[in-house]
């Protein structure tokens, strides 16, 4: 067998370069910035969230100016009120010379939370949100992708508007950028808590994670584009197209009208939508490769490619099948519209949503929890993992007939180790202990037991969409304050998975764990004496 | 008479026969209370003795004995006691013949211990079969494969395999040297505990009928009453206490029980799984009182709840009230309470408190090792580690669970049934509770589901009470034994011809 001869990236090499070098160029800014007394990877990670998100808010605030918004000036103060913010956090601070993995978990986490505050500011001081609850799971919403909002974008001022759409798209950016950058550095112990499998592909793109990062980057935002003018071609107006384009591509979901992409009700933009959701919930890096070699074959090789789109090809079939009256082509655009706007945990609407049959709607909720490809901005638990334990399951039962079988779990070519599954096995036992809760409470906060259910599951997917009797996009409303906080900080947790933000915690409580650790060998020992 | 070397077989005999005497029993009862029925009672009895008889004395044990085998064993007699079960059911015409799957139904139900009944019409049922009725939830309780290898000495099989793979739980507790004498303890203990319970039911004012089928359905979590308001047809304080103690009891592992019998009430604290067991049943109580507070007037509300948490926790399911009529959190927590059901070792279905126990110790490993990459933990429950093999069982037994209450809850609402309904009855019907949210509530039968929703709810009771591995590796097992027994017989008959 001969080697394969290295294949050269032929495409887009002067816009890969050109992103590569501003990212460079953000990280030497930061570097030079950082040369404070405090080390603190924290404090350089929410600087840099913070003085990196201030240009949205003055691109915004122009924006809302050329439209004669009234939320010109109190987005330009907020911004520059960020600004000087995180310049003065990221010039007390420097980056560490060591940083252990609970560090690096904990800056992770408070630069999510640095965003949160950042995005909560902007709604508060622009008014689209009256109290700090409702601010705070707005700005989650946003940070995270999620399509849940107590407010009528139809309402919001033409910054606003952009603003939330932009924040729903660098959001996911961020994403990728966690995904290629911070994640080697954790080894095996990944942030991804699977232990690199969702990563693995994005790592070996390139040979240097700054290029790696580069690539995805361009794809992504290559991408955005093509699915603004496909928006503009099929007759979505200028700004509404630029709105939808940056939320369905990131997997967000917000929308610039009130009954979302539904509201236009013409079958192209339906079918762009379709094809922008589908590509979120796609992995980066196999559309790269994909692309780059012009090898469409790679998609089907691809068994985790096979199972996502095979899992909306089966639920577009039931939900067909367990719909009244025959399929037309009406129906069949909307259940697969539902289906992808599921898997893909995009949350954007079309179609009769109340209409959809009791086992459609479990369906759904299932595809919610499944989520996009491993190494998408898609939220959810991934299809690779549920493949994964799908075989860990497999595993168990050909065990107890041979007890002492000693097998090794495959996934296409790559073999998973143990400590990959155990992390996914983790992952997904802690999620759902801390989904039992917030369902409690957000049934206690005004939802019926049904709604209370699937807004859990959705707002942890990150999708939003609730069902019950409440109707798709109005459990949020129908919550008060508790219930806001439970939903902001389940976003939250969806977003960047249980794991890193207990971690976190753990780091913050670590003395008093020593503490009581010493206490009770010593009260062991007094025992056994 | 030449006999054929299969396990099962002589196993679902065994276990046919056990059933036959339980019909005969019932019909007695029939002719004593004189409101008919005696004569389907005995003639399934009959039946029953005669394909049991049958099948025992046709077969005898094979050589060889494996877990496979155990579990194909253990299965197979289920299959043919659930037939078997719906006998009585048809014979006294209560069910017709051609809703036969309706019969299966609350056979299977019975046999489950999970107390889901499509029984409308308490009245025209005669006593005789409601009292077997009952019958078939205590025998299912403490499993009829043990009860068959405790008092069948003619059975010839050991094993703490087939113990193991019948009772709910990972693993078994070997009570004495002898399996045998370990299935006689567990089921003197169970008689034991039944008929105190029936006393003590008969003092606080029940009719005798009425204290020993509460008794029976008590002892083994199972739920059936003969009144089809459940236990709210007393409307008494005292018989609820007596019976919250009795489910409690059996919620509790029974080797547990036998240890603390024998070797004093310490046994108890050596245990950290019924620390779990009663936490999380008071954590539930407390909650239910929260959520209903300034609902119900206090005194209902503690009888209520109280009830409610202890019936659920050990999935008892008998019902004093209408909880669909409380708050959606109070739901929500009761939905918690069927998941996760009783401690392992004990009558009670659902995923086990043990189980529950594992996976969070196992979860909170994984926290630790995503901090400490190399750090070898052992998971830790109470002073005893788990061995890394059975937490694995552990974990694959939950996803399994898991996937199928999703795989349960889709399908019935694909029939048409509303997602409360359709996933609680899923929960409910795993986890052998009985009552489930939505329609399905306490005070309403399964008539709600649609018949192939019934079916669905039938697989999965079974699947529940034999904790799931049994049941799916039966056919596994038992296609694998023709396989060896073909090749078996190929091999004597090469020998012969040489």
């Amino acid at each position: 067998m001969t080697p394969r001869p290295p294949v050269r990236a032929r495409t887009s090499g002067f816009a890969q370069g050109l992103t590569g070098r501003l990212l460079a160029w953000i990280g030497s800014v930061i570097r030079t910035l950082s040369k404070g007394k405090i080390e603190s990877a924290i404090g350089v990670t929410v600087g840099a969230v913070w003085v990196l998100s201030a240009p949205v808010f003055l691109v915004c605030s122009l924006a809302d100016l050329l439209d004669g918004g009234s939320d010109f000036l109190p987005l330009l103060l907020t911004g520059a009120a960020v600004e000087i913010a995180g310049l003065l956090v990221v010039r007390l601070s420097s980056f560490p010379s060591t940083l252990p993995i609970s560090r690096l978990f904990a800056s992770v986490v408070c630069g999510a939370l640095a965003a949160l505050i950042a995005v909560t500011a902007a709604h508060l001081a622009t008014g689209v949100a009256h109290n700090l609850d409702v601010a705070l799971v707005e700005a989650a919403a946003t940070i995270t992708g999620t399509n849940a909002s107590t407010i009528n974008p139809e309402l919001l001022s033409l910054g606003m508007l952009l603003f939330r759409a932009l924040g729903q798209w660098l959001a996911a950016a961020a994403i990728i950028i966690v995904l290629v950058r911070v994640l080697p550095h954790l080894g095996v112990g990944g942030l991804d808590a699977d232990g690199g499998v969702a990563t693995r592909s994005a790592r070996r793109l390139a040979p240097r994670s700054g290029s790696t990062m580069a690539r995805l980057v361009t794809l992504y935002v290559a991408l955005t584009g093509l699915l603004g003018f496909a928006f503009l071609l099929a007759g979505m107006p200028f700004i509404d197209s630029i709105v939808h384009a940056l939320t369905t591509i990131s997997s967000g979901g917000f929308s610039s009208r009130l009954g979302s992409i539904g509201s236009f009700d013409s079958a192209p933009i339906e079918w762009v939508a379709i094809f922008g959701m589908f590509v979120a919930g796609t992995s980066l890096p196999l559309i790269f490769r994909a692309m780059r070699r012009g090898d469409l074959h790679r998609f089907v090789r691809s068994v985790e490619f096979r199972v996502y789109a095979g899992l909306i090809a089966t639920v577009t079939f039931a939900l067909l099948a367990w719909s009244d009256g025959l399929p037309s082509a009406v129906s069949i655009r909307h259940a697969i519209f539902h289906a992808v706007s599921s898997i893909s945990t995009t949350g954007h609407m079309a179609g009769d949503f109340n209409g959809i049959s009791f086992g459609g709607e479990a369906l759904l909720l299932v595809l919610m929890v499944v989520g996009g490809m491993s190494a998408s901005v898609a939220g959810g638990f991934k299809v690779m993992r549920f493949m994964v334990l799908g075989r860990y399951i497999g595993r168990e039962l050909r065990r107890s007939v041979h007890p002492t079988v000693v097998e090794k779990i495959h996934l296409g070519r790559s073999s998973i180790g143990e400590t990959a599954l155990a992390r996914i096995i983790g992952e997904l036992f802690l999620a759902s202990m801390f989904l039992v809760p917030t369902v409690l409470v957000l049934s206690a906060d005004g939802l019926d037991i049904e709604g209370a259910f699937t807004f859990a599951i959705s707002i942890m997917s990150n999708v939003g969409v609730g069902f019950g009797e409440f109707g798709p996009l109005k459990h949020l409303g129908a919550l008060g304050a508790v219930g806001h906080l439970a939903a902001a900080l389940l976003m939250v947790i969806g977003r960047i998975s249980i794991t890193p933000v207990l971690v976190a915690l753990g780091g913050i409580g670590e003395p008093a764990q020593i503490a009581i650790r010493r206490w009770r060998t010593a009260r062991r020992e007094v025992v056994i004496r | 008479m030449r006999r054929i070397a299969v396990t099962p077989v002589r196993v679902a005999g065994a276990a046919l026969i056990v059933v036959a005497a339980a019909m005969a029993i019932s019909a007695v009862v029939a002719l004593l209370d004189g409101g008919g029925g005696a004569e389907g009672l005995f003639w399934s009895a009959v039946i029953t003795v005669s394909v049991g008889t049958g099948l025992f004395f046709g077969s005898k044990v094979s050589p060889l004995a494996d877990s496979a085998l155990a579990f194909a064993s253990v299965g197979w007699s289920w299959l043919a006691v659930s037939l078997a079960g719906t006998l009585p059911f048809l014979l006294t015409g209560v069910i017709p013949w051609v809703r036969f799957d309706d019969a299966l139904f609350e056979s299977i139900s019975g046999f489950t211990c999970s107390g889901s009944t499509i029984l409308s019409d308490f009245g025209s049922v005669s006593q005789g079969l409601l009292f077997f009725r009952s019958m078939t939830q205590w025998l299912g309780g403490m499993g009829l494969v043990v009860l068959a290898v405790a008092i069948l000495p003619a059975l010839g099989i050991g094993g703490l395999e087939l113990i193991a793979s019948e009772a709910p739980g990972p693993t078994a507790d070997r009570l004495s040297l002898r399996v045998r004498d370990t299935a006689r303890r567990l089921w003197l203990l169970y008689g034991g505990a039944t008929c105190i319970v029936a006393l003590v039911l008969f003092s606080v004012g029940m009719s005798v009928f009425d204290a020993v089928t509460h008794a029976f359905t008590t002892v083994s979590t199972g739920g059936y009453s003969p009144h089809a308001e459940s236990i709210a047809h007393f409307d008494s304080f005292p018989i609820e206490l007596v019976l919250i103690v009795g489910m409690l009891y059996s919620g509790a592992s029974f080797s547990l029980h036998w240890h603390a019998l024998t070797q004093g009430i310490g046994a108890y604290r050596r245990v950290s799984e019924i620390r779990w067991y009663f936490c999380l049943i008071a954590g539930a109580f407390g909650m239910l009182l929260w959520v209903n507070h300034g609902e119900i007037e206090w005194f209902q509300n503690l009888r209520e709840s109280l009830f409610y948490a202890v019936s659920l926790g050990s999935s008892t399911g008998f019902g004093n009230s209408d909880y669909i009529l409380w708050m959606p959190a109070a739901h929500v927590t009761l939905l918690v309470l069927m998941l996760v059901g009783g401690m392992s070792g004990s009558t009670a279905g659902g995923m086990k408190v043990l189980r529950l126990q594992v996976i969070f110790r196992y979860s909170f490993r994984e926290l630790l090792r995503a901090r400490h990459p190399n750090a070898v933990i052992p998971i830790r429950m109470g002073s005893t580690t788990i061995e890394e093999q059975v937490a694995a069982k552990v974990v694959g037994f939950v996803l399994l669970y898991l996937g199928l209450i999703v795989a349960g809850g889709i399908a019935l609402s694909g029939l048409g049934v509303d997602p409360v309904t359709a996933f609680s009855g899923s929960v409910s019907a795993i986890g052998n509770v009985g009552p489930a949210l939505g329609e399905a509530g306490p005070t309403n039968n399964y008539l709600v589901f649609p018949r192939a929703g019934r079916v669905v709810l039938m697989a999965l009771m079974a699947l529940g009470r034999l904790e799931v591995f049994p049941a799916m590796l039966m056919l596994v097992a038992s296609t694998r034994g023709i396989a060896q027994l073909r090749r078996r017989r190929r091999l004597t008959h090469s020998t012969f011809s040489h």
